[in-house]
């Protein structure tokens, strides 16, 4: 019974983990800009198609070419921002929403033409299975989990550490303030969304790994993303992690000891539970801490 | 919706010029099937299943209706596997198009909603791989099909997994296809009308490509063995999963892919063992002559070997030309409706049916064929035996039932 | 060092400030003098480039800069101290005053840090608290101090003593005091008009988007209508 449990938090912390990808790049975008970009699971599902089709073409390995498709992410989001998103920086919310939408249609039917209909996994070679005591670890999930965890440390030092993490924290906090200090925000505009899609690309090829990529898969993530981000505080780099994993053991979880028809539904009900109880997330929000 | 183009067969063509002889017409059909999505994998290959018949027909003279012969094109269209987009579909091959016969149909939700409306129109509606049992169950007189209802395979395969020995199952299967709740729903009670016990029964949904939860749960259960059915991609994934977790029980399942399509998510390591028990299908090793036939002509078309359940729609296309020839018209349906009904099992078809009262179609429009165990080994499925069958005893419960 | 020639500024169609000349000499402490929406902070705003003018010139040591984008601006040496203090909330005292130091982010900031707390040494045993939780006084002494970090050529303070309580305003002044005796340039807005002419060597006084007097801090402390106005005199 305990091997069980033991194996239900494992799954449910492999699927969290991709969950926090999809969130933190959604939570810095709506930190910044506040927008909601809806667009992300698409960028994330065109991230995987790219890796595909790198490691069929140069016959690279999985995470050179998820390097390579990450660095292309993050060109695809500076161009998202300059053409789409830019030109209505002072416009009504309305505006930047309705071009949300349009960006999702666009990204998800341009996959269409670039990579067909057929579905895809990314082939990853990585086919051991390590069983520890009944609790089978395959090798796979043990690299997504990583590569996950190190992708968060890596996002954390950045936003902690460095000059540019912090203009970002800033433009978060207090945007005018930000401006006299001498901080570009258009940059730092730019710049969180190449970080945010390149992310976004991250999550994209672990999806296509451990399940596949397909039209429509994108749908469901950005959905599950956005749950996450209202679970964690809307903003909130911490409540994007801890919240991505609690959906994904959440989901496991109810799955495993409720019933297997209500995985889909826990994700709304904790919505609508932390709505209820603590509005602004388990996390304050903020980029901040 | 994506407009696939005509068909136009290569033989039409070259004649249609010249279409100086009054005999030589052309007799268009619609088809309907899923091109795209996770209904592809069934839609695609009924689609060129009917291209191959088509252009097998057309090179051999055509139909010969009274005095006139006919050339078949197709006009073809992707339904997506969505009921929605399918009733758009069949709204348009009928009103626009003007088409009187609806071929391909691979899934039940689409093919369902189109069948609840056919009543009421003036075509006439060839079911492939769709098992839901309402499509046929319902009883309209125009609906006819080619493949048996799954419940009718759910029976015979409950009682093929008892006869394995095994005294606890673990099921886990989509939850809201009907083809697939049917048919286990049958095997369940059946298993345990031979003794046996369902320790679990975990389900999923249509998106779902994680069944990790599910199947950890059932393997803390420690059942002998699994029943695993669903969509052959959702499927595939399970077994990939199943695998991961340690599970070395027996696994059966229910989905009808090729060995191609499973591969394509699991590995054959993954896949070693398990069992698929479905109507017998399209095999060339289980079947006769035609089959071999079809398969080269099919490989030799789309350098691709045939899915299963392609051939459900290759019949079609001789079962619709033998009844135009009975008919002796293409325009009376009311006569091809009867000339289907007294059918006798054309000669040119794939599958092994079972015919009911010496017909192939029964009173409710249905066919039935013999049911199979077919096996995973070294990368292909192998035919291991045929599961007993008694199509006269399903057809007469079948006509007492409507859903 | 900083002269602003015929500024006009207006929001939307309603002209705020009509037509205002100054000028700011290199080391001198000027005060922008004036009732609530005389148009002080918005001069101001459109000096750090947060607001475009609709017409005149501002010129920063020879440059004209109005128009130009508030980061640009800031990156030339012009920093503001803004009202109300602009916390970054969620960072620690210490980061608020790195981000003072943006402009020089190549530079290694250790001294100037240490000089900002020697100034204030409320903020070293603050450092590590975040700025959101600190004090209206101890924030202002933030906002300050950001605007040091950046070793300013020009240093805007916009209502420094707004909102806070006499006593910590009499350390407002005893700061700003020292600010100008280590040369820095200052330009200072407030209302609280008898502190600013304690402080400024001259001083403009605006009314309704113009500039109604000007002269050193003691003509302005002895002009009639100063002292009726603004000193309760």
């Amino acid at each position: 019974m305990l091997v069980d449990l033991l194996q239900q938090l494992f799954n449910g912390l492999v699927i969290g983990s991709i969950y926090t990808l999809v969130a933190l790049g959604l939570t810095i975008i709506f930190g910044i800009l506040g927008i909601a970009h809806f667009a992300h699971g698409s960028v994330a599902m065109f991230g995987g198609y790219l890796t595909y089709f790198l490691i069929l073409a140069l016959g690279i390995g999985v995470f050179p070419a998820m390097a390579l498709a990450m660095a292309g992410g993050a060109l695809l989001g500076v161009v998202l921002e300059r053409v789409a998103y830019y030109p209505v920086r002072n416009a009504p919310p309305i505006n930047s929403f309705i071009i949300a939408l349009g960006l999702t249609l666009i990204i998800e039917k341009s996959n269409l033409l670039l990579f067909g209909v057929d579905q895809i996994i990314v082939p990853t070679g990585f086919n051991r299975i390590f069983t520890i005591g009944g609790l089978a670890l395959p090798e796979l999930r043990i690299y997504i989990l990583l590569t996950a965890a190190a992708l968060v440390v890596a996002l954390t030092i950045l936003i902690q550490k460095s000059w540019m993490g912090m203009a970002v924290r800033a433009v978060a906090q207090n945007r005018a303030a930000a401006i006299l200090m001498g901080i570009n925000v258009h940059a730092v505009s730019m710049f969180v969304f190449a970080l945010s899609s390149a992310l976004g690309v991250a999550a994209g090829v672990l999806v296509g790994a451990l399940f596949a990529i397909a039209p429509g898969v994108s749908g469901g993530l950005v959905v599950k993303g956005f749950a996450v981000l209202i679970l964690g505080g809307l903003g909130s780099i911490p409540g994007a992690i801890v919240g991505g994993l609690v959906l994904g053991v959440s989901e496991t979880f109810a799955s495993a000891f409720v019933s297997s028809a209500y995985k889909d539904v826990i994700a709304f009900l904790l919505m609508i539970g932390v709505l209820l109880v603590k509005p602004e997330g388990i996390m304050r929000r903020s980029v901040a801490r | 919706m994506r407009r696939l183009g005509v068909l136009t067969i290569a033989a039409a063509i070259a004649f249609s010029p010249l279409a100086t002889r009054a005999a030589e017409k052309t007799l268009t059909i619609g088809v309907s099937d899923a091109l795209s999505g996770g209904g592809a994998v069934y839609g695609v290959p009924e689609k060129r299943a009917i291209d191959l018949a088509i252009e097998q027909i057309n090179a051999a003279g055509g139909i010969a209706v009274g005095k006139d012969k006919y050339k078949l094109a197709a006009i073809v269209y992707d339904d997506k596997a969505d009921p929605t987009e399918a009733t758009n579909v069949a709204r348009k091959l009928i009103d626009r198009d003007g088409v009187k016969y609806l071929l391909g149909y691979c899934c039940s939700a689409s093919t369902g909603a189109v069948a609840s409306i056919i009543g009421r129109e003036d075509a006439i509606m060839l079911v492939g791989t769709a098992g839901a049992r309402a499509i046929t169950s319902a009883g309209h007189k125009n609906v006819f099909r080619t493949r048996p209802p799954g419940d009718y395979t759910g029976d015979a395969a409950g009682r093929f997994i008892a006869s394995q020995g095994v005294k606890r199952l673990g099921v886990v299967a989509a939850r809201d296809v009907a083809l697939f709740t049917q048919y286990r729903d049958a095997l369940i009670k059946a298993f345990e009308s031979e003794g046996g016990k369902v320790v679990a029964v975990e389900t999923f949904g249509g998106q779902d490509r994680d069944m990790t939860a599910q199947l950890t749960k059932v393997r803390g259960l420690e059942p002998d063995a699994y029943f695993i059915s669903g969509y052959v991609e959702q499927v595939a994934f399970a077994h990939r999963q199943a695998h991961e977790l340690g599970i070395k029980a027996p696994r059966f399942g229910f989905s009808g892919g090729s060995a191609a399509q499973f591969l394509r998510v699991a590995s054959a390591e993954a896949m070693e063992g398990v069992w698929d028990l479905i109507a017998i299908e399209f095999n060339a090793e289980a079947l006769g002559e035609n089959a071999k036939n079809y398969a080269k002509a099919y490989e030799a078309k789309w350098k691709e070997y045939p899915t299963p359940n392609s051939a459900f729609a290759y019949d079609q296309v001789y079962v619709l030309k033998a009844a135009l020839e009975a008919a002796g018209t293409v325009d009376d349906l009311e006569a091809v409706k009867k000339a289907l009904r007294n059918l006798t099992v054309p000669k040119e078809v794939v599958l092994r049916y079972l015919p009911v009262d010496g017909k192939m179609f029964d009173p409710k429009g249905q066919a039935y064929i013999s049911n199979g165990a077919f096996q995973f080994r070294n990368g292909n499925w192998v035919f291991v035996k045929e599961l007993p069958s008694d199509a006269a005893a399903y057809s007469k419960f079948f006509q007492t039932v409507r859903d | 060092m900083l002269a602003v020639t015929d500024l006009r500024i207006a929001y939307g169609k309603t002209e705020v400030v009509h037509g205002v000349s100054f000028d700011v000499a290199a080391g001198e402490c000027i005060a922008l003098i004036g009732a609530n929406g005389a148009g002080k902070s918005t001069i101001l705003k459109a000096i750090c480039g947060l607001i475009p003018p609709s017409s005149g010139d501002i010129r920063f040591e020879g440059r004209s800069i109005g128009g130009l984008p508030g980061h640009a601006v800031a990156r030339l040496g012009i920093c503001m101290c803004p009202e109300g203090r602009q916390m970054f909330p969620e960072m620690t005292v210490l980061e608020n005053l790195q981000l003072g130091a943006y402009r020089r982010r190549s530079e290694d900031i250790s001294g100037t840090i240490d000089e900002v707390m020697t100034l204030f040494p409320r903020l070293r045993e603050r450092a590590s608290q975040l700025a959101g939780t600190l004090s209206g006084g101890e924030q202002e002494m933030v906002a300050i101090g950001r605007a040091l970090m950046a070793k300013p050529r020009l240093c805007i303070f916009d209502e420094p003593s707004l909102g806070l309580a006499p006593k910590v305003v009499d350390e407002i002044e005893e700061t700003l005091m020292k600010i100008k005796n280590l040369g820095v340039t200052i330009l200072l807005v407030e209302q609280a008009v008898s502190m600013a002419l304690r402080v400024a060597d001259r001083a403009y006084v605006l009314e309704a988007g113009e500039v109604v007097a000007s002269g050193t801090s003691q003509e302005i402390s002895n002009d009639s209508r100063v002292q009726s106005a603004y000193l309760g005199g």
